[in-house]
């Protein structure tokens, strides 16, 4: 696969901000009403460096992926704010969602790539698009910059051809990679990225989003039930539980040494152990 | 099951091959797992084992399918009526699409009983309350009046393999029984699906394509790769010396073994699909250990290696795995 590199590499090296680049305070998400009301999420406190790996572990029903929606602007907190780079971009407050001037920092990729990707667009077009709608180039520029980035995540010029439909699991979720990376965010959550992927799959993308991260400095959230995932990709992690964060900590520490009985029942839970 | 060979009906009288060297053999009480990726033909085979290829527009083109000194491939929907559900159990991939939505879990688990036939009502009724407390469902008398979509995706499950029970099959086949779960509620499904064949004498196979949920319940398992059955063995030997390139890449490219900051031993390309084997051994051309025999037909045939079957034709090239 071809290497990682562009001129908005530059772009996304961490520079000189101080304090977290994405940082989520207080978030809370109340669905419903009256008796009705449950809160998705809890008061949660989530930070991110510029270039930082982080996980988010939890089983349906956590919050995490509430939460991750919160943080990229897709989801209004009921009260909380997410701040970018020191500033308030998002609060429930806030009476548009995030402005386009700060969402274009923060991406996401999606469990299931399928139904994220228009089955009536051919791939290239699919990228193109978002490579139109973020920098604003002319429709052809915009079909050169789509093929580039999807060879760079291994996607040919022959498949950029087809229709979603024909490609595998794995090569969808590479398209959505190629996708999300259109604007050349600073982080990027990635919404169990590998569930719906098979395994010989799942190592390719992998592979990928840790070069993305390593090489390009690229921020990634990586929301998953997957503890072994987590432990390979991510330097911190937040373990969630019917949206409370319940234990956070270094990764490796978090797993070696659990604090909270329910990080300790998701360990042992993991087959094979 | 020997040689079984799978094709869906296309227009014209045209077949598309989806399995064509299928082999598995299980002994009463043995628990074999199946281990492939989507496409591979898992799925398939589990409907040659129930005999409803034909509601899904496919059939047994060649091959056998002994079960108790009884021929299954090619059997008629009668001899099926007597096999389904009596002698062979099935827990289907998705939970919530195996019940009925309008219908309560004790009408549903009821017709799977009195399916028998000798039972009266009310002791069909005593007998579904025995099978959800069986399958250790806290207050079954509520969960009888309840219908699919009140219950969790763990309950849910736990009734259909209530279901798949109830007639006290000799076998009992579960294809992707917790891909949908929480890892927690995986964990107590997998215990329960073990403890179950225990009590009640049953031999067990399990489709999953996580080679982990596998080694965890089984003895032995069968990979499968794009319609070939490719190895076969006891559960320790494939995991520890896999005889097979497939095999030994969904062993290193797994990530709870790998190191952070390096790479991960992907494999290369992507899976062969149905309607587009290559000639020859199906996976050379992700092998990076594949030559010319490699790539001549027909697909390598299962053979003894040390301690289990591979289909590969060079299982002494094959690296030993780094424990």
């Amino acid at each position: 696969m071809a290497a990682l590199t562009s001129e908005a590499e530059e772009k996304l090296q961490p520079d000189a901000i101080t304090g977290p680049l994405l940082e989520g305070k207080d978030i809370t998400v109340t669905f419903g009403r009256g008796a009705e009301a449950f809160d998705a999420v809890r008061a949660a406190n989530v930070t991110v460096d510029g270039g930082e790996a982080v996980g988010i572990v939890g089983e349906s029903g956590s919050g995490k992926t509430t939460l991750a929606r919160t943080l990229v602007g897709l989801q209004r907190p009921s009260a909380g704010e997410v701040r970018l780079e020191g500033q308030k971009v998002f609060s429930a407050a806030a009476e548009q969602g995030m402005p386009r001037s700060e969402r274009w920092k923060t991406q996401m990729i999606f469990q299931d790539p399928y139904s994220s990707l228009n089955p009536r667009m051919r791939v290239w077009q699919a990228v193109a698009e978002a490579v139109q709608v973020w920098q604003e180039l002319p429709g052809a520029e915009a079909r050169v910059e789509a093929l580039r980035l999807l060879n760079s995540m291994g996607i040919s010029d022959d498949q950029a051809r087809q229709f979603p439909k024909s490609l595998s699991g794995g090569q969808r979720q590479r398209v959505s990679v190629a996708r999300a990376l259109a604007p050349n965010p600073k982080v990027l959550i990635a919404d169990e990225p590998t569930s719906s992927i098979d395994q010989s799959a799942q190592a390719q993308l992998l592979n990928l989003l840790r070069r993305l991260q390593a090489e390009r400095g690229l921020a990634i959230i990586f929301i998953s039930h997957d503890l072994g995932l987590v432990r390979y990709l991510t330097s911190r992690v937040y373990v969630m539980q019917t949206g409370d964060i319940v234990e956070t900590g270094k990764t490796q520490a978090v797993l070696e040494r659990p604090q909270h009985a329910y990080t300790r029942l998701l360990i042992d839970s993991i087959p094979g152990r | 099951m020997t040689d079984l060979c799978i094709s869906f009906h296309k227009g014209g009288g045209r077949k598309l091959p989806v399995i064509d060297a299928a082999n598995l053999s299980l002994d009463q009480r043995q628990a074999v797992g199946i281990v492939g990726e989507s496409g591979s033909g898992k799925t398939m085979l589990c409907r040659a084992l129930i005999g409803t290829l034909p509601r899904h527009g496919a059939e047994t083109v060649s091959g056998t399918v002994h079960f108790d000194g009884q021929e299954l491939a090619g059997a008629s929907e009668r001899v099926w009526r007597g096999i389904r559900g009596r002698e062979i159990g099935y827990i289907p991939q998705s939970s919530l699409a195996g019940l009925n939505p309008v219908l309560t879990v004790e009408t549903q688990l009821v017709e799977s009983i009195t399916a028998v036939g000798s039972l009266s009502r009310q002791e069909a009724r005593q007998e579904a309350f025995a099978l959800l407390e069986r399958v250790q469902i806290p207050r079954a008398q509520q969960v009888l009046k309840a219908r699919a979509h009140q219950l969790s995706g763990g309950m849910r499950q736990r009734v259909m393999i209530a279901a798949a029970i109830a007639q006290g099959p000799k076998l009992l086949i579960a294809d992707e029984p917790t891909t949908a779960l929480d890892v927690t509620i995986q964990r107590e499904i997998l215990s329960l699906i073990t403890q179950l064949r225990q009590e009640l004498n049953m031999a067990l196979i399990l489709v999953s394509h996580d080679l982990a949920v596998i080694e965890e319940v089984c003895d032995n398992v069968m990979v499968m790769y794009a319609g070939a059955s490719v190895e076969a063995g006891p559960v320790e030997a494939l995991s520890k010396a896999p005889r097979h390139p497939y095999t030994r890449a969904l062993r290193v490219s797994r990530v709870d073994r790998a190191v952070p900051g390096q790479d991960l031993e992907a494999i290369p390309g992507d899976a062969a699909s149905v309607g587009s084997w290559p000639a020859g051994c199906r996976f050379w051309p992700r092998c990076a250990l594949a030559d010319d025999d490699c790539r001549r037909d027909p697909q390598p045939a299962l053979m003894p290696t040390a301690q289990q079957l591979s289909a590969c034709i060079h299982p002494e090239r094959i690296p030993e795995l780094e424990l």
